[in-house]
C-alpha cells in the first residue's frame, strides 16, 4: 500500500504529497518511525482555506500525545500556505491495530 | 472522538502567571525535593553526609529513602505522565497526594504521609480504571495492575508492616508499569505465539512473590527474584529495543538505556533470590533494580517525557550517554566490590548520585541548545500566527 492511500483523503491531489511529505516528519522516537509508516493518520480532508487531519495513538495511555499533535501541527504549519486553518484531532475509533503499518515499518520490526 | 482538538495557535500571551503555573511549579518543587532528599537520605546511609548530618530532614529522608525514591519521585513522576494522558483534572489528585506525602515524610509526619500514599494510590487505581475502560487491552490491563500493586504497598505501609512487606509491592508496581508500557510496544512487532500469556504469568508470580513476602519471606523473595529474571529473558527476547537500537539518535539512545536495564534487572532478580536465602546482597538486589533499570528507565524516556509534562524542548545529543555510562559504571563498582567493601560500596553510591546529577545537567544544557536553536529557526524563517479561530 502506498503512503498516499494510507488514509482517506478529500482535497486537492497536487497537496496530498507536500502532506504526506510534511507528515512523514514527525517521528515517535520510541519507535524511530514517522507517524504515517505506523499508521497514526487515520484521515485529511482540504476544505474552504482549511485543513482537518484525524490521528490516533497506539496507547490512550500515552503521554508524548500531545508532543505529536504538536509536531504535526508545527509540520504542515511549515508546508502549508500562512493563511490555512489546521486542526488536528485525535480520535480512538477505529483502534489503531498494527496492520496499519506500511511495509517500511513492518520491515524495520521483522515482520 | 477526543474532546479537546487542537488548532493552530494564537500569540501567546507573556508574564502572566496562572493558577495552573502555580500548581505546576509546585508539583515540580515536589518532585524535586522529594528526589534530592531521596539521594540524601540515601547517602546518609551508606555513611556520607552530603550536609550536615544532624540536620532533621536528614535523619528522616535517610529512613524514609525507599518511600521517598518509589512513591515521591517514581510515583509522582508516573502518575503525572498519566495523568496528561488521561487528560481530566481529577487525574492530578494522585501526583499532588503523592508529591505532598514527600513533603510530610520530611517533616516527620509518618502518619499523614501514609494517608496521602493511601489516597495517591487509590485514586491512581480509579484513574487506571477508567483508562482501561477507555482502551481496553492487555497493557491498559497491567497498568491497572501495577496501581493496585502500588495501592497494596502504600496500604501496608499505613497499617505498619515493614520493609520485607511492603517494598516488593512498590517494586511491583514500578516494574510492572515499565513492562505493561513495553508490552504495547511489542504490538508493532510480530507477536509470537504465547508471548503475552507468558508476561502474564511472569507477571503473576511477581505479584504472588510480592504477597508471600509478608508472611514466608524466603518463599516470596525467590519467588520475587525468579520473576524478575523471567521478566529480564521476556523483555531481552520481545521488546522493540533490538530493533529500534538499529536507529539513530534518540531512539538508538532510548534503546540502549532500555537494553541495559534489562540486564540489570536480570542481575536484580538473582540477587533478591539469594538475599531472601541468607546472602548478603540486599543492596545489589535493591540498587540493581531501583538504579540499573528503573533509573535506566527514566534517563532514556526522560529527553521524551520531559517536552511532554513541563512542554520544556530538548535537543537530544550524544552528550547524554555520558551519564548513562556513568550511572552504569559507578553501579557495577558499588554492586561488584559493595557486598565485601563497604567502602567502595560508599564511592559508588557517591557516583550513583553525581550521574544523576550529571543528567540533570545534561538535560538543562539539552534545553538551553533547543531554545538557542529555536530562535535561530525562527530568525530564518518569520513566525506564522493564524488570524483566525473558527
Amino acid at each position: 500500500m502506498s503512503d498516499e492511500t494510507r488514509f482517506l483523503y478529500s482535497g486537492p491531489q497536487e497537496l496530498l504529497p507536500t502532506l504526506v511529505n510534511a507528515l512523514e516528519r514527525v517521528v515517535d522516537p520510541e519507535v524511530a518511525l514517522n507517524i504515517v509508516d505506523v499508521g497514526l493518520v487515520y484521515g485529511i480532508v482540504v476544505k474552504d482555506n482549511r485543513i482537518d487531519v484525524n490521528v490516533t495513538m497506539t496507547s490512550a495511555a500515552c503521554p508524548v500525545t500531545d508532543t505529536i499533535i504538536e509536531d504535526i501541527e508545527t509540520q504542515l504549519d511549515a508546508a502549508l500556505p500562512p493563511d490555512m486553518l489546521i486542526h488536528v484531532e485525535l480520535v480512538w475509533e477505529p483502534p489503531w491495530t498494527p496492520e496499519r503499518m506500511s511495509d517500511t515499518a513492518r520491515g524495520f520490526m521483522g515482520w | 472522538m477526543d474532546a479537546r482538538a487542537h488548532e493552530r495557535h494564537g500569540p501567546r500571551l507573556h508574564g502572566l502567571v496562572t493558577p495552573r503555573m502555580v500548581l505546576g511549579g509546585a508539583l515540580i518543587a515536589c518532585v524535586a525535593a522529594a528526589l534530592l532528599t531521596a539521594i540524601a537520605g540515601g547517602l546518609l546511609r551508606v555513611g556520607i553526609a552530603p550536609v550536615a548530618a544532624d540536620a532533621p530532614w536528614l535523619t528522616r529522608a535517610a529512613l524514609a529513602h525507599a518511600a521517598l525514591m518509589m512513591c515521591g519521585f517514581l510515583g509522582t513522576v508516573i502518575s503525572i505522565e498519566r495523568a496528561v494522558a488521561f487528560r481530566h483534572p481529577a487525574a492530578w489528585t494522585t501526583p499532588f497526594a503523592s508529591g505532598a506525602a514527600a513533603l510530610a515524610l520530611l517533616a516527620g509526619a509518618q502518619g499523614l504521609a501514609a494517608l496521602l500514599l493511601v489516597l495517591a494510590s487509590g485514586a491512581f487505581v480509579i484513574v487506571n480504571a477508567l483508562l482501561l475502560r477507555r482502551q481496553p487491552a492487555a497493557h491498559t490491563a497491567l497498568l491497572l495492575a501495577s496501581a493496585v500493586a502500588w495501592c497494596t504497598g502504600c496500604v501496608l505501609l499505613a497499617v505498619g508492616a515493614d520493609s520485607t512487606a511492603v517494598l516488593p509491592w512498590w517494586f511491583a508496581f514500578l516494574v510492572v508499569t515499565i513492562a505493561a508500557e513495553r508490552l504495547e510496544m511489542t504490538r508493532l512487532m510480530r507477536r509470537r505465539r504465547g508471548a503475552q500469556l507468558a508476561l502474564h504469568l511472569v507477571l503473576g508470580a511477581l505479584a504472588w512473590g510480592a504477597a508471600c513476602s509478608g508472611f514466608a519471606p524466603r518463599l516470596g523473595g525467590v519467588v520475587f527474584g525468579a520473576a524478575l529474571c523471567a521478566l529480564a529473558a521476556w523483555l531481552l527476547a520481545f521488546d522493540i529495543a533490538r530493533r529500534t537500537v538499529r536507529a539513530e539518535g534518540l531512539s538508538r539512545f532510548m534503546a540502549v538505556c532500555l537494553l541495559g536495564g534489562y540486564v540489570w534487572l536480570a542481575i536484580a532478580g538473582v540477587a533478591w533470590g539469594a538475599t531472601a536465602l541468607g546472602q548478603p546482597v540486599r543492596d545489589i538486589a535493591l540498587h540493581a533494580l531501583g538504579l540499573g533499570f528503573i533509573i535506566s528507565m527514566i534517563m532514556g524516556h526522560a529527553p521524551v517525557i520531559l517536552p511532554a509534562v513541563t512542554g520544556v524542548k530538548l535537543q537530544f545529543g550524544n552528550a547524554f550517554y555520558l551519564p548513562l555510562l556513568a550511572l552504569h559504571l559507578s553501579l557495577a563498582v558499588r554492586l561488584a566490590g559493595g557486598a565485601a567493601d563497604l567502602h567502595l560500596r560508599a564511592q559508588g553510591a557517591l557516583f550513583n548520585a553525581l550521574a544523576i546529577a550529571l543528567f540533570a545537567a545534561t538535560a538543562g544544557g539539552a534545553a538551553l541548545v533547543w531554545r538557542q536553536r529555536q530562535r535561530q529557526r525562527q530568525r530564518q524563517r518569520p513566525r506564522r500566527i493564524s488570524s483566525e479561530h473558527p
